[in-house]
């Protein structure tokens, strides 16, 4: 602070200065500190080794025509994307909070004009921002890996096809196709933004329990059995309203549940999309607005407990 | 009359715990005020209420009864955190930023920005001594340099009032007598200092006003030296005094009836002022070399 400003600001009366009730640029400030905090912590390596296997997935001969081989490669990878996504999710959010408080760090950033939305709201945009960025290079990783696959497949089918002389324009068209089908396509994203929106799902969900939990570890066995149970919300509902009928009692409990637990089946969509079938983008966009409900809910439910919270 | 900087009030804080609603006084009404400008050293054993105290003027905690504040402003309010600067005891800081980083973290989080930013962080590194450590990260810190880069953080915002937890534990006397020298340079700056610490030699070199709190109550509180002064004793130290003169001396008091010479003795230098010089001498000779 230069000496003239440094004087002006001391003609503010402490009563006379003006803190907004919630500032973006604050958070962002705590978000780029958790970037680079998750980065520093060697993070990378994940990104490393999912780009070796998928590197090396994409290699092997899995036997079975082009379009079944395109098709289990392409599952696989956006499977293990989706897992990196929502372990990360957890993992990392459950370790920042009660690291900041064991370490006393959070002392000095709360004893600094920063309000406690601010603060957890900055974690977890620096979470997502960490798994976005992520979840983008392993798309282009993938996608790279499925577009060789596929011109080498194309181009053995190309020349198989040379050979059999019985196959019409039309035909060859169609089996070319039917192989592009089961290789790249952009609307594979929509998969990738899925597991995202998963994610910062989970990842709330972590940030609540970190509030009151006194360590790690409980927040993540914790966050893990939300996510398990998150899975099986209509196979639960179903199975209750058989054996329970109208029961009050189970009813109530199952509203319960389904309130204070995400329905994490509803981010199946995008399995569909990476079996091939086509992206609805109305629901896309309803899955993103479920999505914007959830996290204000969660981070609302965190800032209660954590504004009050004595450290 | 000016605002005091800190101004606690039948001040009670009772911690629950258990199920079985145990409860624990922490601190137990206590009311003690620090006007602007001086250092007040607030003292007493481990578990006595110094932390509990500090927390609920910074606004981690909230008083059970009674209130604190900060420039007339409720310590829970967050503009009176544009006035303090905190340094909590054993600090932690994010151990994978440098320490420029660590300063400009906290700068940005206090609405610091750009050349002012740097210009803030280069003078406050100067100051700390830290200037050759500043692109270093924090891990490889000594713990003395965490105080010191906890220190500066505290200062980043240029604040009023400066509470400092215990800010010399587990140092050594050099970086010890580092810390107390910043403290000292505060205070000439006009800063407000609160500190708490069971180190009662370092809080009598530096306090003004010292509150000893112990089981959560204020026992005794006042001016440094009406405090520790005895008030119908009076010491005189000679330079170059001969046998002859302190015969004399001697001879004087005894003749004056009431009087008694209650000591007399070569004065010590303490063990930690003997370490500080030599050790100053040694890294003056090793310069030199």
């Amino acid at each position: 602070m230069s000496k003239e400003s440094a004087e002006k600001e001391e003609r503010i009366a402490p009563a006379d200065r003006k803190v907004p009730l919630f500032s973006l640029g604050r958070a962002w400030i705590i978000a780029r500190g958790t970037v680079t905090q998750l980065i520093r912590m060697k993070t990378l390596y994940f990104l490393l080794a999912f780009a070796l296997i998928i590197v090396a997935f994409g290699n092997f001969s899995l036997g079975g025509t082009a379009a079944k081989e395109l098709s289990t490669i392409k599952r696989a990878c956006f499977g293990a994307m989706d897992s990196f996504a929502w372990m990360f999710a957890i993992i990392s959010t459950a370790l920042l909070i009660p690291r900041d408080q064991e370490d006393r760090t959070l002392y000095t950033i709360l004893s600094k004009p920063v309000r406690r939305m601010e603060y957890l709201v900055g974690k977890l945009i620096g979470v997502l921002v960490v798994i976005g960025v992520f979840l983008a290079l392993m798309f282009v990783v993938t996608s790279m890996i499925l577009i060789a696959r596929q011109s080498s497949f194309i181009g053995d089918e190309l020349s198989a096809m040379d050979q059999n002389s019985r196959m019409s324009q039309e035909q060859r068209i169609a089996q070319i196709e039917f192989i592009q089908r089961q290789g790249f396509r952009f609307e594979l994203g929509i998969s990738a933004i899925a597991s995202f929106l998963k994610a910062a799902v989970i990842a709330s969900v972590t940030i609540l329990l970190s509030t009151f939990a006194s360590s790690s570890l409980f927040t993540i066995v914790i966050s893990l059995l939300v996510f398990l149970i998150g899975h099986f919300h209509s196979l639960a509902n179903s199975f209750y309203k058989y054996h329970s009928g109208d029961n009050i009692i189970v009813q109530m409990l199952l509203k319960l549940v389904k309130i204070l637990i995400p329905d994490f089946q509803l981010y199946a969509f995008s399995e569909g999309i990476v079996m091939g079938g086509a992206v609805i983008y109305p629901l896309v966009w309803q899955m993103g607005l479920i999505t914007v409900g959830y996290l204000v809910v969660f981070l609302m439910l965190s800032a209660l407990i954590f504004v009050d919270k004595e450290f | 009359m000016s605002i005091p900087a800190v101004e606690v009030k039948n001040l009670t804080k009772v911690f629950r715990t258990g199920l079985y609603k145990d409860y624990v006084v922490a601190v137990d009404n206590l009311s003690f005020e620090v006007k602007a400008g001086e250092v007040y050293g607030l003292i007493g054993p481990n578990g006595s209420g110094k932390s509990t105290t500090m927390k609920v003027v910074l606004g981690l905690m909230a008083a059970s009864q009674g209130e604190a504040k900060v420039f007339g402003l409720d310590s829970g309010d967050i503009r009176a955190r544009h006035e303090i600067g905190f340094l909590p005891e054993n600090p932690y800081f994010y151990k994978h930023l440098t320490g420029t980083e660590t300063l400009k973290f906290y700068g940005k989080l206090c609405g610091i920005r750009g050349k002012e930013l740097k210009d803030r962080i280069a003078e406050l590194l100067e100051m700390v001594d830290l200037e050759n450590a500043a692109k270093r990260r924090l891990g490889g810190y000594s713990k003395g340099m965490l105080q010191r880069i906890g220190l500066a953080q505290a200062l980043i915002q240029r604040p009023r009032l400066v509470i400092l937890d215990e800010p010399t534990a587990g140092v050594d006397p050099m970086g010890s007598r580092q810390i107390r020298d910043l403290i000292l340079k505060l205070r000439d700056d006009g800063v407000t200092v609160f500190l708490c610490s069971h180190l009662l030699e370092q809080v009598q070199e530096v306090c003004d006003k010292v509150g000893i709190i112990f089981k959560g109550r204020m026992r005794r509180e006042g001016p440094l030296e009406e405090l520790i002064s005895i008030e119908d004793q009076t010491a005189m130290t000679l330079e170059h005094a001969s046998p002859e003169l302190l015969k004399s001396i001697s001879e004087l008091v005894e003749k004056d009836g009431k009087a008694r010479l209650v000591e007399t003795g070569r004065p010590r230098t303490t063990l930690e002022r003997l370490f500080i010089s030599i050790a100053t001498q040694k890294h003056k000779a090793s310069k030199d070399e």
